[in-house]
């Protein structure tokens, strides 16, 4: 299982320097290297003999992720301290050769301190789709198809009733897809198939498919009619309460009801819709919702299917946020309000299967066989909680015992399920299995990465079978969970990680500058961008360069009109704006408008997020913070010169000649991220040269330059996929061997950059976990 | 007994006082917690509860022999003979309410609303088709009055019970409203109204034997762990721990002056089990106003056009398609009537409940202090009249000042408005009119 590791790195790190260390295929002699004895007479005295440091020297630990050229020059020119002119040159390069592969490198640092998984409970996100599959398991094979088949079907009744009580009446019925629910039937009556005519007055029109929701989150329903309407969202049994009820209609006024359900992203929803109209004078009905990020708007076609779905049981307690401390969501912490709204999840639970008791069990109230129907159910929902079988005597503490103590069988059904869900073995998968890389742990590391969930039945069924020995296998099961809404789920929350997308929630803009700006513009900005993302990574190529280059952008006709497309009309288009040199997300004006300040733009912020997340380069936390302060500067200055000005200081330049330029770069679009040419009356320039910490210079003339920089940097590619990395697997990189993050990008360039081969590639590594023995 | 049935019983009395020590608050819908200390408020307290039952009454076997102090009681008030000198059964009182909607309808959905039906597009059997009522019901407005003043705000402020409710929205199944177009849905399931009153029973029951079990497994497996990964797990240990400790602390901070009454888990909601229904309902009532949760409540049996099978009566027909039978079915009659009775039992149960119960922090019997109304969305079944309905006052004497032990016959055309009136001034809320103005003439009735 997991061992905590020896913290010490002097004791460690003899051992290991004593040996040599292969790199790229060629021995690295360290213990005859000739910076050893540069290091040992120059250095050690405050550095440690290991780069330790000393903390009563204010010496910090000699470790980071600079190249060796990088350390050679910043040796050549800062040290020793004070006495810099010893140590330049061919000994500076000697002496960087030497750290860098003794202890500066996380290589170096996971050979002196060995990296592994850490134990951690599941997130919030896999906690709730683990406990909706969990008990979703018992009713279906744990498979989400993409929607296919658009629209919902209408059921539509005619008739020609003109007074109560009269049950002599004609009648017309037809079916139909219609795409989306938006009707205005004025005072007529739904057209007929194939253009016939009726004399019909009422009718009667039931709905019935599905609904797919994208994002997790909280969804606003909202029945807009004159008429009698009931809707049920997730709900199969139209005799219960429904999730809208607006059958009754007053004065045939247009009314609006709405009720907010959570739901878990990449999943359907059943949905029906009744609605009728009776001798009112005008009949109206729309289907409209409100997703976690989007617009309110009639529900659009491409969420809606034809297709049946399972119940979905979603619980509705809200989970605290996940320690993002480590710049990706860990369940690394417990606290009280985490444990409460845990214990009220499994509460949930146990009502919902309860309720559903005999279907889940595949039982009814008469069956002689009820109690070992019971008592079977239990023991296979406490397997599948623990991601295994039971063994040795779990099924009698975890399931016999729960019904020799309680009264009846629904109590000791209550028990197992609020157990299951609470229990430290669900909790902490680590904690389930003996190996790491044990058949059952590889398919709890398939579903966690990929789904943020269980294994389903197929993953069990291979567990059962030794296929998960077979890594071909496991490539292969990879590949075929992909194909699910729950893949594509943890694909989103990657993108809302890497591109810091909540940074634009509640976001206010200065109203007098920029009155175009609005809540319902942000949200058509969100929508615009991830179709832009979804269009990219579930293509074909699914090429991560294009997420950099592509030049096109998403815009509906409100968009249009802001950002230079003002004849458009409408639902989102692709179009391309070519003189405003877009490219890719970093020009999205999601993103603009998000790494900007109220009322102006922010090239910190925007050249720190290229700097960390696009281009891939390190940057430390700055020395000391200084706010912006706009009104400390003269009121001609453009935004460069203020930036040039405030971080003119040595000290704020180690960082800022990177953040700087690639900040420069987007300052031809506005604090909303509309293309401008001028600021302060005076042109704009966006031409830098970018300094990055490996030495080189390059020359930045606009986005377009960062853009292909990243697209072509290994530093930039190993920076993306150490984040899909963490956000899949929750556990550090390094824990999958040294090695790991060179092969990986290896694999990314060889399969030309495809991001969905990459997350394959990366849950099939997520099934081997460094071994803390070997 | 013996001792595992003696353990039982008393996990189930610590449980039931655990429900009300807050102990377990996160997991609650709610706490028990009283706005108003007991026994601070100024005054005598006042309440008043409205039970309903549907599809008419039996004119002959109803209204008694005699008038005013002098009078008999037939059958159907016969369950009440106890109490006769603590009620009024009111005479000649008429919903005058016209309007859009068929006679159901405007029976249930005007009854405590006083006002007309909005146009709309529900057709009953005649008539042109309606929607919701265009006001406020009575019970909500004395509801609202109350909880607009400090001394006689409680935590819910009313509470709408149902027995045998279908689960379906319409005039016919409402008679509450909060507003115009806001019908208030009573619950009948007392599951439901258990967790909205105590919070959760049976989950904090499973809950005490599962945390010995999580506690149990983190310990296991947490001393098989390196000391990083321990802390994690040692953290939520001390949680669970916690966790465990309030659920088995004492009931030193019992607030409640009367404790939860139990409430079979596993009894469902089918026609058949609507007697126990009924008396858990009556139990969970009488408790929360013993508790002042509220001031205000409704029982609401079935609905109007209720189709109830009272198999328990040995009656098997529907009870709104026996409505319909004309007076010279006298089988019919003879089953309309024994459902009356059966509804007056109810109401006798729920009265005797109140008359047991001491009035916490105040003399007498919560009976004194609660004003009882029973009323039907028809006069009588078969013709669909809404005139001459029959209702019944009782008990609240300290709170309202009327005067009780007698059958009172209004004035001709008298409309129910004023007797809401006169309630509402009784309960110290001084309106002029209530519901639609024009039958409010003549003020409130005079029932002192």
């Amino acid at each position: 299982m997991y061992k905590a590791f020896p913290k010490s790195l002097l004791f460690l790190g003899h051992l290991l320097l004593a040996g040599s260390i292969v790199i790229s295929g060629k021995a690295i002699d360290l213990e005859n290297h000739p910076g050893k004895a540069i290091y040992q007479k120059l250095c050690l005295e405050c550095h440690g003999a290991t780069g330790e440091g000393a903390d009563d020297l204010d010496v910090d630990p000699l470790v980071g992720t600079r190249t060796i050229e990088s350390l050679a020059g910043r040796i050549d020119r800062t040290m020793p301290e004070d006495e810099e002119h010893l140590c330049v040159g061919d000994d500076a390069k000697k002496v960087a050769e030497y750290v860098y592969h003794a202890f500066y490198s996380p290589e170096a640092q996971a050979k002196l301190q060995p990296v592994t998984t850490e134990l951690t409970r599941l997130t919030a996100p896999q906690l709730q789709n683990s406990v909706t599959d969990l008990i979703g398991s018992f009713l279906n094979p744990g498979h989400n198809p993409e929607i296919t088949n658009r629209g919902l079907k209408g059921s539509y009744t005619l008739d020609d009733r003109k007074r109560a009580g009269n049950n002599d009446y004609k009648r017309e019925q037809f079916d139909r897809i219609d795409p989306q629910i938006r009707f205005d039937f004025g005072s007529g009556i739904p057209e007929l198939p194939e253009g016939k005519e009726s004399k019909m007055t009422q009718f009667r029109i039931t709905w019935r498919g599905s609904i797919y929701a994208r994002d997790t989150g909280i969804y606003e329903f909202t029945l807009r009619t004159r008429n009698g309407a009931k809707l049920y969202i997730n709900e199969h049994d139209t005799k219960l309460e429904p999730t809208i009820d607006a059958w009754v209609a007053p004065n045939n006024e247009v009314r609006e009801e709405s009720e907010k359900v959570k739901l878990l992203g990449g999943r359907r929803y059943y949905v029906t819709l009744e609605f009728f109209k009776y001798k009112e004078e005008k009949s109206l009905i729309e289907l409209l919702w409100k997703t976690p990020h989007g617009p309110r708007e009639p529900i659009p076609n491409r969420y809606l299917t034809t297709d049946h779905s399972h119940p979905v049981f979603v619980a509705q307690t809200t989970l605290p946020a996940d320690d993002r401390s480590y710049g990706y969501e860990r369940g690394s912490s417990v606290s009280r309000v985490w444990l409460d709204a845990l214990t009220s999840t499994a509460f949930e639970a146990a009502d919902h299967v309860i309720k559903n008791l005999d279907r889940l069990a595949r039982t009814k109230d008469d069956d002689p066989e009820r109690e070992k129907k019971l008592k079977d159910f239990a023991a296979e929902f406490t397997s599948r909680a623990f991601r295994r079988p039971l063994r040795g005597n779990e099924r009698d503490l975890y399931v016999e015992k729960h019904f020799r103590e309680t009264e009846s069988l629904e109590d000791a059904i209550r028990r197992t399920v609020i157990y299951g869900v609470t229990s430290p073995y669900f909790l902490y998968p680590g904690t389930s299995f003996d190996s790491p890389r044990g058949p059952w742990a590889r398919a709890s590391a398939l579903a966690l990465s990929l789904w943020d969930s269980l294994p389903d039945q197929k993953l069990r069924n291979h567990a059962q079978n030794g296929n998960l020995e077979k890594p071909k296998f496991v490539e292969q099961e990879a590949w075929r969970m992909l194909h699910d809404g729950r893949a594509r789920n943890k694909m989103n929350g990657f993108f809302e990680h890497w591109l810091e997308l909540s940074r634009a929630d509640d976001m206010a803009k200065d109203t007098q500058k920029f009155p175009d700006y609005s809540d319902g513009m942000l949200t058509d900005l969100r929508t615009s961008l991830d179709l832009f993302i979804e269009d990219i990574v579930w293509s074909e190529a699914s090429d991560y360069r294009k997420l950099l280059l592509s030049d096109h952008l998403y815009l509906n006709g409100r968009l249009g009109k802001i950002y230079g497309k003002p004849d458009l009309k409408g639902g989102f288009q692709k179009v391309s704006l070519p003189a405003e040199g877009r490219t890719g997300v970093i020009t999205h004006p999601f993103l603009l408008t998000a790494f900007s300040y109220h009322n102006n733009t922010s090239p910190i912020h925007r050249g720190v997020f290229l700097t960390k997340n696009i281009v891939g380069l390190p940057l430390k936390p700055p020395p000391e913070a200084i706010e912006f302060e706009d009104s400390k500067f003269p009121p001609n200055l453009t935004m460069r010169e203020k930036v040039t000005e405030m971080t003119r200081a040595k000290a704020c330049m180690a960082c800022h000649s990177m953040i700087n330029p690639l900040g420069f770069s987007l300052e031809k679009y506005d604090a909303i991220g509309r293309w401008r040419t001028e600021d302060q009356g005076k042109p704009i320039d966006d031409d830098s040269v970018l300094r990055t910490d490996y030495g080189n210079q390059i020359d930045i003339k606009g986005p377009r330059d960062v853009a292909e920089y990243a697209a072509n940097s290994p530093a930039a590619h190993a920076a993306f996929i150490r984040q899909l990395f963490h956000h899949a697997t929750k556990q550090p990189l390094l824990a999958y061997g040294v090695d790991t993050e060179d092969r990986l990008v290896e694999h990314f360039r060889n399969t030309n950059f495809n991001i969905r081969h990459l997350l394959v590639e990366i849950a099939v590594t997520a099934t081997n976990p460094s071994l803390p023995d070997s | 007994m013996n001792a595992l049935e003696r353990s039982l019983q008393n996990r189930r009395q610590f449980l039931r006082r655990l429900g009300i020590t807050g102990a377990a608050a996160p997991f609650l819908s709610g706490l028990p917690g009283m706005s108003s200390a007991l026994g601070a408020q100024a005054g005598s307290k006042k309440r008043v509860v409205i039970m309903f039952s549907p599809n008419g009454t039996i004119p002959d076997e109803f209204w008694p022999e005699g008038e005013g102090k002098d009078f008999k009681f037939k059958r159907i008030l016969k369950p009440l003979e106890k109490y006769r000198n603590r009620m009024t059964v009111m005479n000649g009182i008429n919903n005058r309410i016209g309007g859009d909607g068929d006679r159901h309808m405007r029976g249930m959905s005007c009854l405590l609303t006083g006002t007309e039906l909005f146009p709309g597009n529900i057709q009953g059997g005649s008539d042109s088709p309606a929607g919701w009522a265009s006001g406020i019901s009575i019970d909500q407005e004395i509801r609202n009055f109350f909880q607009s003043r400090e001394d006689t705000a409680t935590r819910f402020g009313s509470l709408e019970f149902g027995v045998a409710v279908p689960n379906r929205a319409d005039p016919w199944t409402r008679m509450s409203y909060a507003g115009p177009n806001q019908p208030v849905a009573p619950i009948d399931d007392p599951r439901k109204m258990m967790e909205k009153l105590y919070g959760k029973m049976d989950d904090k029951e499973s809950l005490v034997s599962v945390v010995d079990e999580v506690r149990t497994d983190l310990q296991k497996i947490s001393s098989q762990l390196g000391a990083e990964d321990r802390a994690l797990l040692d953290k939520h240990l001390s949680l669970v721990r916690d966790l465990e400790t309030e659920l088995s602390r004492s009931d030193e901070d019992t607030e409640l002056a009367h404790p939860v009454p139990e409430v079979d888990p596993t009894i469902e909601l089918v026609n058949d089990n609507t007697p126990r229904l009924s008396r858990i309902q009556i139990d969970l009532l009488v408790n929360a106003l013993a508790n002042d949760m509220s001031r205000v409540a409704t029982l609401q049996y079935m609905r109007s056009v209720g189709q109830a099978r009272m198999n328990w009566l040995g009656i098997e027909e529907g009870h709104h398609g026996l409505s319909h039978e004309p007076d010279n079915n006298k089988e019919a009659v003879e089953k309309l009537t024994k459902i009356n009775e059966w509804f007056c039992g109810e109401l006798a149960y729920l009265v005797e409940r109140l008359d047991q119960t001491p009035e916490p922090g105040q003399d007498g019997s919560m009976l004194d202090h609660t004003l009882v109304v029973w009323l039907n969305e028809l006069g009588k079944g078969n013709s669909h009249t809404l005139n001459n309905i029959p209702f019944v006052l009782i008990g609240g004497e300290k709170s309202t000042g009327f005067q009780m032990g007698r059958y009172f016959k209004a004035p001709k055309d008298t409309a129910h408005n004023r007797l809401w009136l006169a309630i509402a001034r009784a309960m110290g809320h001084e309106i002029e009119t209530f519901g639609t103005a024009k039958y409010c003439e003549g003020g409130p009735l005079d029932l002192a």
